[in-house]
């Protein structure tokens, strides 16, 4: 099977005074094609930032521990030659719209300039053309012309996410990794990028890694869903599969987190806190949480288990199901 | 946290130590000044000539002498009270002072004096003769004085040099020139006349005619002493104090200047007053910025924004071109100067209190406080004011340092206040005087060391608090 | 867009700043009396030259001194001492500003006017050489080392930078330049201790040249000495802040060279930040100046306060030295402030 972009046990420890943190563990995902959209889903510290910087390699000074790997469009991105990944890859195979991307531009540059510069500095189009190109693009993200020539100060927040968004989009990468792209907007701004990215992942054959806290703003717009715990995927598949049969208790706790309009049932909380990455729970990192906990969750990490076709959970409760 | 545990914090950093080791230090040091000088030193010691007549001008000092490949002479002074032996001759007692010393140095003393003081005599004066005993057995009498007579009107018994001193110069007096002519042409038969001897008479006495040229000297070392003996005419006449200085080509701790003045003195009284000037001028500015800002912040509206717009001004004032033109038209003083550096140096802490104060008035415990019904004022004193406290004694530290360089650099322009030394007037002194131009070093090089060690001192001070009273600065880099 | 109004916006503080020196200077000379003291002396002095010229003339002591009583009377209306300073003063004030600063007692511009617009004015290139060519060296190693060091963070370098820099400010700048004299103009003899030129200085332009850079050496080393830690410490703070924004990791996500993410999106984004540190640095450079100035007996407006306080004090001198050095700070400032608003489009208003 052939998928564009293929990551395989992709790990990513960086050193912190009292010993390494492990940001990403072992995490394998894949995304078929484009036109479609993963939903990286967790709590805040679970490491799902550390993961998009880990695909796009950019790494702290403090790097400890940074193997696996990444295939796109059947080139191995991990090992390739750091000169070569930045002119190949970067932002011309895989775009990156960061967390906080209100900050994402430089001050004291004009907007336009900024979209384009990519295009200019790699000498693949001229300054005219590249001008008309990002003009395109930022109609279609719904700005106005003239945002071209403003400089950021001057840009509300959504106007200057969507401009992000833009920006990542100048070099029509076949993949874009977007950390939380919304969560800085208030609501209603929130529903309209959310509504542009699925335009988006639509006209323009996008394969867009969504990473969220929210599973709510996720299952909106993602065909796949990876829910992250402590550094680990604990449980992948579609977003069928994830919603309506979660398989790992950390899943069932997620949803069970978000309040519902009509239900009489109260949001529940999880209780206790995300796990210090720099000394996660040995055996599975969930089971000092976990209300269904059992011996073996604490002696041994679990592996992947197929609870169904393209679904995969990491919990000793499958296993004791299907076996 | 309380005082104990923020102390031993500031220990335990590195220029928290080194900070306040020093400091405990320049206090010590200080606390002596204060307690063995007079408090006005300055007028009565630094600018008297008179204490320092006595001091050889412009050598470095003593310490020295071990680095060099010729030693210099030491600094000597012998003085006397009652006299070392009494003999009766027939004009009647004669009172004699013997001084006995070595002298191992190739250079000549720099200058030989005699202080005669308190010369008691019922009816005929006194006559005092100095004689100087050489290694080589011979001796020559180099100075004889009578005391000046009863005047006219004048009852006895009769009291002289009481309340200013004779002092004589022997090195250029007239009487000793003529004493060290003669003395070559009965010793060494060598005649030169008062031009060829004049100014050379150290020389002369402490050495013996170097055979090639007829004026060149060449040192004789070894045991000398010095008579003085007093030719009373009565029983009951007396001088009370006789005092000769052999001038050395080196002094003390720190050396001297041109006026002959102890350096060590002037550095050490400079001590005070340099903390003086830094914890006072500090404390003032800090105590106005820390209450505009506070006020500007909790007054708000119109008094806050002419607090900030006044503050602004004054934060942006080139200061010393003023504080020049202000000292220079109201006078020195040292007053004046720690009032000016106040008067401009407060605003920077204003803008940066009442900007904490706006952000802590818009912290949401503050806001729950008030609407409990506390007083703004009680909100002020008993919330506000508490977490403003350390930072406001880290910028007192951290504002004494350029009140000291300020005066010093005022003093260096010559606006010093002239009743009081200051390390930067011992400096303009040193520079106007041309004495950098001559390498006079001992009178540059320690002023300004005491100036960067003091401002250093504040410096490591504040350094070592400032991550105690800013918590944000206590988290690792990341 | 404009770049006026954000600069006028921003220079007002230093309008203020003009008008409360001038009001300090006119305050000054008028509540301790030194003005109403300085024009009795000189209305004094012109009465006695003009007795003197009368004697000729009137033999009669009485006419003699009703004459000069009257003159007295027409001098007193015509310096303006008949009336109080606070109405006179201000038109003094007025007439400083438009550069009418009167005559010195005793010193003289280069070529001997006693006119002290002449006198201060010819200094003023000067200190401008003195003051921008250590600015400008301070600023290009601090910029370059700053940048680097940001790189480096907490190695024993970058320990040792910020421990120097904390140093420098407790070293009088004067003294630093009085200790170079001692050590390499006094013992080595490399260099000159002082002036501008030999004596006699060179006639050939290009010798005239070497001779100003090898007497402008010793200063122009004793500023940068002291500035030069702070500067390197404070743009190393500035771009290490910036180096951890969003913008330059997305700027790296770009895939653009790094040597281009640094210039343009690092760098430049400080430039803003870094000028404001040249303002807040400009006060203590150009006091550092005066001094440095006089240390070196170097020809200018610093080097003139020296000569006007030492000896017989020229009071018309230090009133223009210090209204000039006002005016010279408050343009060099709006040149500063101007660049600001250049730099940073965020305080440009729109629209």
């Amino acid at each position: 099977m052939t998928s564009l972009l293929d990551v395989r046990d992709l790990t990513f420890h960086y050193a912190d005074r009292a010993g390494p943190v492990r940001a990403v563990d072992n995490v394998s995902f894949s995304l078929a094609s484009g036109g479609s959209a993963l939903g990286l889903v967790g709590e805040s510290g679970s490491g799902k930032s550390s993961l998009a910087l880990a695909i796009m390699r950019m790494l702290p000074t403090n790097v400890a521990r940074y193997d696996g790997e990444v295939w796109l469009d059947g080139q191995e991105l991990l090992g390739m030659a750091e000169n070569r990944f930045r002119q190949e890859i970067r932002w011309r195979k895989l775009a990156l719209v960061p967390q906080g991307a209100q900050n994402g531009f430089n001050p004291v540059l004009r907007v336009g300039e900024q979209i384009i510069e990519p295009l200019v500095v790699s000498g693949a189009a001229g300054k005219r053309e590249a001008r008309a190109r990002a003009q395109e693009l930022l109609a279609y993200v719904g700005l106005p012309a003239d945002v071209y020539l403003r400089y950021p100060h001057e840009l509300s927040g959504g106007m200057k996410q969507r401009a992000m968004i833009a920006a990542a989009l100048i070099l029509e990468p076949p993949v874009v990794i977007m950390d939380e792209p919304t969560s800085a907007l208030d609501a209603s701004v929130q529903t309209q990028i959310t509504n542009l990215l699925k335009r988006l992942k639509q006209d323009m054959n996008l394969a867009i890694i969504f990473i969220t806290h929210d599973i709510a703003l996720a299952s909106d717009l993602c065909d796949d869903l990876a829910v992250v715990y402590a550094g680990e995927i604990v449980e992948i598949g579609s977003a069928e599969q994830v919603l309506l049969h979660p398989s790992h208790p950390y899943t069932q706790r997620l949803l069970a987190s978000i309040p519902r309009l009509h239900s009489d049932t109260l949001p529940q909380f999880i209780p206790g806190a995300p796990p210090d990455l720099r000394e996660p729970p040995a055996g599975c990192r969930f089971h000092p949480r976990c209300p269904l906990v059992f011996e073996p969750c604490a002696q041994k990490s679990p592996p992947a288990f197929e609870p169904a076709d393209g679904q995969m959970a990491r919990c000793w409760l499958i296993e004791d199901g299907s076996g | 946290m309380n005082m104990a545990s923020a102390f031993r914090e500031l220990l335990r950093s590195g220029p928290g130590f080194g900070g306040a080791s020093l400091m405990a230090l320049l206090l010590t040091a200080a606390l002596y000044v204060l307690l063995a000088f007079p408090l006005d030193f300055g007028e009565s010691q630094w600018s008297n000539p008179v204490i320092w007549v006595d001091n050889p001008k412009a050598v470095p000092p003593a310490w020295t002498n071990p680095l060099r490949q010729d030693a210099r002479p030491l600094h000597r002074v012998f003085e006397g009270a009652e006299p070392q032996t009494v003999q009766t001759a027939r004009s009647g007692p004669v009172h004699s002072w013997r001084f006995p010393f070595t002298y191992a140095s190739s250079h000549p003393p720099t200058f030989l004096a005699v202080t005669l003081a308190d010369v008691n005599y019922a009816e005929r004066p006194p006559l005092v003769l100095i004689s100087l005993k050489r290694p080589d057995g011979k001796q020559l009498r180099i100075y004889r004085h009578t005391v000046r007579g009863p005047r006219e009107d004048e009852n006895g018994p009769f009291l002289r040099y009481a309340e200013t001193p004779l002092r004589v110069q022997l090195s250029t007096d007239e009487a000793t020139v003529t004493a060290a002519q003669n003395f070559l042409a009965e010793e060494f038969d060598l005649r030169l006349d008062g031009g060829q001897i004049g100014g050379r008479v150290d020389r002369i006495l402490f050495g013996v005619p170097a055979g090639s040229a007829d004026d060149a000297f060449a040192p004789l070392t070894g045991d000398y002493e010095i008579i003085i003996q007093a030719a009373l005419r009565e029983e009951g006449d007396s001088v009370g104090k006789v005092r000769f200085v052999v001038g050395g080509g080196v002094f003390g701790l720190m050396g001297t200047d041109s006026l002959g003045r102890d350096l060590a003195r002037g550095l050490l009284f400079g001590l005070p007053v340099a903390l003086f000037i830094g914890v006072i001028a500090a404390l003032m500015s800090t105590a106005i910025g820390t209450s505009l800002g506070i006020a500007s912040g909790y007054l708000g509206g119109r008094a806050d924004i002419a607090i900030q717009r006044f503050s602004d001004i004054v934060a942006n004032v080139p200061v010393l071109p003023l504080l020049i033109f202000m000292l220079f038209i109201i006078g020195p003083s040292l007053w004046m100067i720690i009032v000016i550096l106040v008067a401009f140096g407060w605003s920077g802490l204003t803008i940066q209190v009442r900007s904490m104060v706006l952000h802590m008035r818009a912290n949401q415990l503050i806001e729950a406080i008030q609407s409990l019904g506390a007083s703004r004022r009680r909100v002020m004193f008993r919330h506000i004011l508490p977490q403003i406290t350390p930072y406001v004694l880290a910028q007192l530290i951290f504002a004494a340092p350029s009140a000291i360089l300020a005066e010093a650099g005022l003093s260096f322009l010559g606006l010093g206040d002239p009743s009081i030394p200051t390390w930067g007037q011992i400096l303009e002194t040193g520079f106007r005087t041309g004495g950098i131009y001559v390498g006079y070093w001992w009178w540059i090089v320690p002023p300004g060391l005491c100036i960067v060690l003091t401002a250093l001192t504040f410096m490591l001070l504040a350094l070592g608090i400032e991550p105690i009273v800013n918590p944000r600065l206590r988290q690792p880099a990341s | 867009m404009s770049l006026l109004r954000p600069l006028l916006v921003r220079s007002l503080t230093m309008v203020g700043v003009f008008f409360v020196v001038l009001l300090m200077l006119v305050l000054t000379l008028g509540l301790t009396g030194f003005s109403d003291r300085i024009l009795s002396a000189t209305i004094g002095e012109q009465l006695r030259a003009e007795r003197t010229a009368l004697a000729e003339t009137i033999r009669d002591p009485d006419e003699m001194e009703k004459v000069l009583e009257k003159r007295r009377e027409e001098l007193e209306i015509f310096y303006g001492l008949s009336t109080p300073w606070y109405y006179r003063l201000p038109r003094t004030a007025l007439r400083v500003l438009t550069l009418d600063l009167g005559e010195a007692r005793t010193l003289r511009s280069f070529d001997g006017s006693n006119r002290v617009f002449d006198i201060v004015t010819e200094r003023v290139p000067n200190s401008m050489l003195l003051l921008t060519t250590s600015l400008i060296i301070t600023a290009t190693i601090g910029i370059i080392a700053g940048a680097y060091l940001a790189t480096r963070q907490g190695s024993w370098l970058d320990r040792f930078v910020s421990g120097f820099a904390a140093v420098s400010f407790a070293v009088p700048t004067w003294w630093i330049g009085i200790l170079l004299i001692l050590i390499l103009s006094i013992q080595l003899r490399i260099l000159p201790s002082g002036g501008m030129y030999s004596t006699p200085p060179p006639t050939q332009p290009l010798p005239r040249f070497f001779d100003l850079v090898a007497h402008a050496l010793l200063p122009v080393i004793t500023l940068v000495l002291v500035s030069f830690g702070p500067s390197i410490y404070s743009i190393r703070t500035i771009t290490l802040n910036i180096a951890q924004e969003d913008h330059v990791k997305i700027a790296r996500a770009k895939g653009l060279p790094e040597s281009r993410v640094r210039l343009r999106h690092i760098l430049r984004v400080a430039a803003p930040p870094i000028v404001t540190g040249l303002m807040f640095g400009l006060a203590g450079s150009l006091s550092g100046s005066i001094l440095v100035e006089t240390v070196f007996n170097w020809q200018g407006m610093g080097r003139l306060y020296y000569d006007a306080l030492a000896g017989t004090p020229d009071e018309n001198v230090i009133v223009a030295l210090t209204f000039i050095f006002t005016l010279m700070y408050v343009v060099i400032r709006i040149v500063l402030e101007a660049l600001y608003v250049f730099l940073d489009p965020r305080v440009r208003y729109t629209d």
